[in-house]
């Protein structure tokens, strides 16, 4: 399958992820379309990494090009636990406060 | 390496200390004699005495300017905590946790300024921010906290997305992850990719545009800073604030030209628009606090200068810069944390109770705004000399020194407040006599540095 | 050596004085600014190699730490620096707030700081020099001035600081342009001549100094600051002070840009003769006497800047020694107008009358200090504006008789304001009215003889500004 389909098929749920955080109100949706434009971001790595390692293999029989991007899908699952852990415990505190998780709520520093 | 290894491991130390001691001034001074190792191995390594080393597979590349970065870092994180280290402490139940985080942040400002693979940015700036989203939050009673963690935390995983997309498609238009780039060219080099990459890099600036607050993507700046709790306010808005910009000078530098012509339009644009936001909006301001945070923004637009001119002199300055800020703005916060009433108004009468620390008060101030004879002047001279030596434009300049009059307005309202006009200046308690004298020691460093900047530098060449 | 210790004295008695405590201060800061008197009479007669210093400062940024006395014209402003601020502090002991240490060490500051704009050879070092006066003086005013002192000083600030801040811009594309980057008021200067210097680099240059002076449009400061600052600055301030401006456009503005200076002199001088009539016709209408001064101030200002602009060589030594007098007479003034306001407690004329048979003293000097504005024959500014009007005459006739207006109008409101002061009914408020005191007259008695002596004998200040004068023309 040519690349472009992983990058288009990428850039979309990206997008989706990008409109979702700009639009929905609740705090555990806008965290969840974060994830989702995290993960469009491993399925492009991923492509990307498959495209060129079978291109540097036409040049060398046993080549690790490639390799790094998959590797750096595992830091950024790691990274996006991380951040999980906090995110949320950020907003069960905010939970805790408010009885609430809508984001529209956050304007109380505006003034 | 040096700076990376032992942050961490002082991380990991004052983590099993919060469990171990049960003494808040032990954490306190636990942190100092921490700071003070790290200071020390840094400049050890800075110097080629003596170095961890082991092969990061060309992820990291450690020179002069990186390192000496680093000591500036860790020795403004020395004085903030020799500074405002009870205050620190008080900020909630687990004060041990904040020295924690503190030590990761700093892991994180080495791994930026040594980076040379892209992957090791994103892990930089993630290990800076995720800490960063802890310490907002920190004052967990508090709405405005809460909100501001809330808020911080969304934008920052959100820039975070825009980041590894950046990434992404730059590594799919060159086949690896190193900051300079070159590697394999895909699609046998057509104009398809360097499209890709473009777009990759563009993605990736706008993201640390977004942690360093430039306009158009500061608008979370002034809620996250004033919600925040004010010591760890001065923490971000100075120290981590100056990381992002030696890390886009690096990214800037080593991938420059890509994008073109328009490059030249785009920059100044945004240095106008940052300029403008924070400088404007900050007249506004009748928060001490708020001002501050409204200001960070308009310093981080003088501080986009050195982007935009990306030479030697370009690099001193943002050291000059980050210094001269940093100095300054912990030291306002550090009284600012002291003080009962954040407006202006609450400052009335300092000079009268307080002559020595509405002193040091008014030279932060006259630093901050660029007056000769304090850092302050140097950092924002060498930032438009360095734009006119690669051949700025003149209406650029004239644009940012009519800002920077501007900033004269709001930071002399603070001038004006202590010195001139009558009132009770209330603080929480009486700042003691070392706390006076670390205030006067920053006051002083900011005049010995205005009046002979090239002492910094000589460290920078030796 | 002299120029350093011209500055470094007052530095450093400046920042004693903060640690002082009640009146030693006093003595301290007279001792202080007399011994820099000396040290300026001093370089009137010493070597040539005593008059520079030159110390590497800022390697990296090409600038050095360079002061020279080059010519006559820096002696005088010199001079003139040091002779006001002894005149300033004695006549002045009395005010309120003389009183205070940090007063005085403000004052010290502020006279390094206008040493250090006479003294600069280097651009950086200038413009150093040039916001170090102006801060002790925003602090000076905001602490000790008029009620409405905190909005009408930081007003003051922001212009000068503007006008400053865009010099500095001008100063670093100039810099950039040179082959060999220097600083160095001769590099920049022998660069000039080569024509490389563009025309709105010398609009940047300009602004600055025509906000410090003030020429017409910019000058709507300055009213407002000399009536709301403390007598002592207000003194130095349009003594001294406004001089920077008029020093600056002949030592900088002048040799770097001749060309842009020919081709737009009408505009500044237009915009000076203008001012000259407006302010004059203010001056008039004022019944503070603050304020008629601080408008005469201006009319006199514009004067010698259409001259520095449009001037040939003998009416630049005018404005030379017209800069010295003016700074002395004015200064005299101001001590009349303090040592009245002192005894009465006003400044509105109407309010006043009959002072010359309460205190003949003081109106006999403020008699000699109005003649003296006017610049009747005779007295020191006689010399000066004859010859600024000679020049502005060979210029253009036709803004030569506008501006001659203002010589008449000049004489109506100073005599104006003479009559309601010192003549008229003896009323409830001249009534307690005395002579003042010693210190007050001494000042004004030697200003008086400085304006007699040199009214009838002008030639040796002329001798001095002559070589500064002959290397001005032989530049351009």
């Amino acid at each position: 399958m040519p690349i472009q389909y992983y990058i288009f098929l990428a850039l979309a749920l990206f997008s989706i992820g990008i409109i979702g955080v700009l639009t929905r109100r609740n705090a555990i949706i806008v965290f969840m379309c974060i994830e989702l434009m995290l993960n469009s971001v491993n399925l492009l790595l991923v492509a990307f990494s498959k495209m060129h390692h079978a291109e540097a293999l036409t040049a060398v029989a046993d080549t690790t090009i490639g390799i790094d991007a998959q590797l750096f899908v595992f830091f950024i699952m790691v990274v996006a636990a991380a951040e999980v852990a906090v995110g949320l415990a950020i907003i069960v505190m905010m939970f805790r406060n408010t009885h609430s998780v809508d984001v529209h709520f956050l304007n109380r520093l505006k003034n | 390496m040096n700076a990376i290894i032992v942050s961490a491991v002082f991380g990991v130390l004052m983590m099993f200390a919060s469990f171990l001691v049960n003494n808040k001034n032990v954490y306190r001074y636990l942190a100092i004699i921490g700071l003070s190792v790290l200071l020390l191995a840094n400049i050890l390594e800075t110097y080629a005495i003596w170095s961890i080393k082991f092969d990061s597979f060309l992820q990291l590349s450690f020179e002069r300017f990186g390192l000496f970065f680093n000591s500036i870092a860790i020795a403004a994180t020395l004085f903030y905590v020799l500074l405002s280290g009870k205050d620190i402490v008080r900020v909630g139940n687990y004060s041990a946790e904040y020295f924690v985080l503190i030590f990761f942040i700093l892991c994180g400002v080495s791994l930026i300024t040594s980076y040379n693979s892209l992957l090791m940015l994103f892990l930089g700036i993630e290990i800076i921010s995720i800490p960063l989203y802890i310490l907002t939050g920190s004052d967990k009673k508090n709405l405005k906290s809460n909100e501001a963690a809330l808020k911080y935390f969304l934008m920052g995983a959100f820039s975070t997305g825009l980041m590894l997309m950046g990434i992404a498609l730059s590594y799919g238009a060159v086949g690896n992850f190193g900051l300079e780039g070159r590697g394999v060219v895909a699609f046998g080099g057509s104009m398809r990719v360097s499209f890709l990459e473009v777009a990759g890099l563009l993605l990736l600036f706008i993201s640390m545009s977004f942690k360093a607050s430039a306009a158009p993507f500061h608008f979370w700046t002034p809620d996250v800073y004033e919600g925040a709790p004010s010591v760890f306010t001065s923490f971000m808005a100075t120290i981590v604030k100056a990381t992002v910009f030696i890390g886009m000078i690096k990214l800037l530098e080593a991938r420059t030209g890509i994008f073109g012509p328009t490059w030249q339009i785009i920059l100044p644009l945004m240095i106008v628009l940052t300029l403008a936001i924070g400088n404007i909006t900050a007249v506004f301001q009748q928060s001490v606090k708020r001002m501050l945070a409204y200001s960070s923004i308009a310093q981080a637009g003088f501080m986009l200068f050195a982007l935009w001119s990306a030479n030697d002199m370009g690099r001193e300055g943002i050291l000059l810069y980050s210094v001269a800020y940093t100095l300054a703005t912990v030291g306002i916060f550090a009284v600012l944390v002291k003080m009962k009433d954040y407006t202006f108004d609450g400052f009335n009468g300092l000079a009268a109770k307080q002559p020595l620390v509405a002193a040091s008060v008014a030279v932060f101030v006259l630093s901050l705004a660029g007056i000769p004879l304090t850092a302050g002047f140097f950092a924002k001279y060498f930032m438009l000399a360095s734009a006119i030596k690669s051949g700025a434009g003149v209406w650029l300049l004239v644009v940012a020194v009519v800002f920077a009059a501007v900033s004269v307005y709001y930071y002399f309202r603070l001038i004006q407040a202590m010195y001139f006009k009558e009132g009770e200046a209330e603080m929480f308690e009486q700042p003691t006599n070392s706390f006076k004298g670390m205030l006067a020691i920053f006051a002083v460093l900011l005049i010995v540095l205005g009046i002979a900047p090239s002492l910094l530098f000589n460290y920078l060449y030796f | 050596m002299i120029p350093v210790l011209l500055i470094t004295l007052p530095i450093f008695s400046g920042l004693m004085a903060f640690f002082m405590k009640g009146q030693s201060v006093k003595s301290w800061a007279l001792l202080s600014s007399f011994a820099v008197l000396g040290i300026s009479i001093w370089s009137l007669f010493s070597d040539a190699n005593l008059l520079s210093y030159s110390q590497a400062w800022l390697p990296s940024l090409g600038s050095r730490f360079d002061l020279t006395m080059q010519d006559g014209l820096s002696k005088l402003m010199c001079l003139l620096t040091a002779l006001s601020f002894p005149l300033v502090l004695i006549s002045t002991q009395q005010n309120s707030s003389n009183q205070s240490p940090h007063f005085f060490a403000l004052m010290l500051l502020t006279q390094a700081g206008l040493m250090g704009v006479f003294l600069a050879a280097d651009a950086l070092l200038f413009y150093f020099f040039w916001e170090l006066a102006l801060i002790p003086v925003y602090f000076l005013c905001s602490i000790w001035g008029g009620e409405k002192r905190i909005a009408v000083t930081f007003k003051f600030f922001i212009y000068t600081f503007v006008g400053s801040i865009l010099m500095l811009v001008g100063i670093l594309s100039l810099y950039y342009m040179q082959d060999t980057p220097s600083f160095a008021w001769s590099s920049l200067t022998a660069n000039a001549s080569k024509g490389i210097y563009p025309n709105w680099a010398f609009w940047l240059f300009f602004l600055a100094f025509a906000i410090k002076m003030p020429i017409f449009p910019l000058h709507t400061w300055q009213p407002d600051a000399y009536e709301q600052s403390p007598t002592p600055v207000t003194m130095i301030l349009s003594g001294v002070m406004v001089k920077m401006g008029l020093f600056a456009a002949i030592r900088w503005l002048l040799p770097l840009f001749p060309k842009a200076t020919e081709q737009f002199a009408w505009v500044i001088v237009c915009c000076s003769v203008i001012g000259m009539i407006y302010a004059s016709l203010l001056a008039i209408r004022q019944d503070d006497i603050k304020r008629l001064i601080a408008y005469s101030s201006i009319a006199h200002i514009g004067l010698m800047s259409a001259v520095i602009f449009s001037g040939n060589a003998s009416g630049m030594g005018g404005v030379m020694i017209q800069m010295f007098h003016h700074g002395v007479n004015v200064i005299g003034l101001w001590i009349v107008a303090n040592a009245i306001e002192q005894k009465l407690g006003t400044r509105s004329l109407s309010e006043m009358g009959g002072l010359a048979q309460k205190a003949p003293t003081l109106s006999i000097l403020l008699v000699v200090m109005s003649l003296a504005n006017v610049a009747l024959p005779l007295t020191n500014a006689f010399v000066g504006e004859f010859l600024m009007f000679n020049s502005l005459f060979k210029y253009n006739v036709w803004l030569t008789a506008v501006a001659g207006i203002s010589i008449i109008l000049a004489a109506v409101y100073t005599l104006n304001m003479v009559q309601k002061v010192i003549y008229g009914e003896v009323n409830s408020l001249t009534e307690k009215a005395t002579d003042t005191p010693f210190n007050v007259n001494f000042s004004l008695v030697l200003i008086a003889i400085l304006i007699v002596v040199m009214g009838v004998y002008p030639q040796p200040l002329l001798d001095l500004t002559k070589d500064a004068v002959t290397q001005l023309f032989a530049q351009q």
